[in-house]
């Protein structure tokens, strides 16, 4: 049933996830400049942390959903609490992805500094060109022994 | 048009500039804009993130996607050279 409106804009989200997927995974392996592949690196995280809380959002029980944050809490409140977890979203992918961004965000500055290096040593970012540098100093390390 | 049709237009809108943005971050050669589109695209994630019923997870991505990144990447192209090199 593609003619529903919320059928029509889960297959758009759908769509536009996987583009997004393809085109930071042809940047990552693709472009040569290691700055651009970091960030082709970080779409790409992103892309798959939407992933991740696309599948915990529920919305074949009825009703809206509602964020897995249950304020209302006191010790009479069963009725509150059942209708809470018929309609709350998965917070399992929540928590995942919370420490995914964070774990993310640390191979992020750990890798700008691998790139700061390289091209302290090299002085180009340019993959092929420090690949050609790598070569021309094993041939000059075979020459010498 | 009523709140939920508009919030379902806009969650689509937003996923397919998400799109435009990726594609743009990819192609162009100007890495500065490159990470201005990425913010973009984080940005627009972030709407996602709010639609899809996790605010929390909204609180901390904005923070490392939309400030923290380009941040890091805008200091590395400071040291590196802005521009990606042309026909290699």
């Amino acid at each position: 049933m593609v003619g529903d409106p919320k059928t029509l804009v889960a297959l758009i989200v759908l769509f536009s996830l996987y583009a997004n997927l393809g085109a930071s995974m042809y940047g990552v392996i693709a472009r040569k400049n290691l700055v651009k592949k970091l960030i082709c690196l970080t779409m790409l995280g992103d892309t798959v942390n939407v992933f991740a809380i696309l599948v915990g959002y529920r919305l074949s029980r009825g009703g809206t959903p509602v964020p897995p944050v249950f304020t209302e809490w006191s010790k009479a409140s069963e009725k509150l609490l059942a209708n809470f977890v018929s309609r709350s979203v998965d917070p399992l992918p929540q928590a995942l992805v919370l420490t995914a961004i964070v774990i993310n965000l640390a191979v992020t500055i750990f890798l700008a500094t691998l790139i700061l290096y390289t091209h302290r040593h090299f002085g180009t970012v340019e993959m092929d060109r420090v690949s050609e540098m790598k070569k021309g100093e094993l041939v000059d390390e075979v020459e010498v022994s | 048009m009523d709140a939920a049709t508009l919030c379902l237009a806009m969650i689509g809108f937003a996923s397919l500039l998400s799109v435009f943005a990726t594609i743009m971050a990819v192609l162009d050669r100007d890495l500065l804009r490159a990470a201005l589109f990425s913010a973009l695209q984080s940005t627009l994630y972030a709407f996602l993130f709010y639609v899809l019923m996790a605010p929390d997870i909204v609180l901390v991505y904005v923070a490392v996607a939309v400030g923290i990144y380009p941040l890091l990447i805008v200091l590395l192209i400071k040291k590196v050279g802005r521009f990606e090199e042309v026909g290699r």
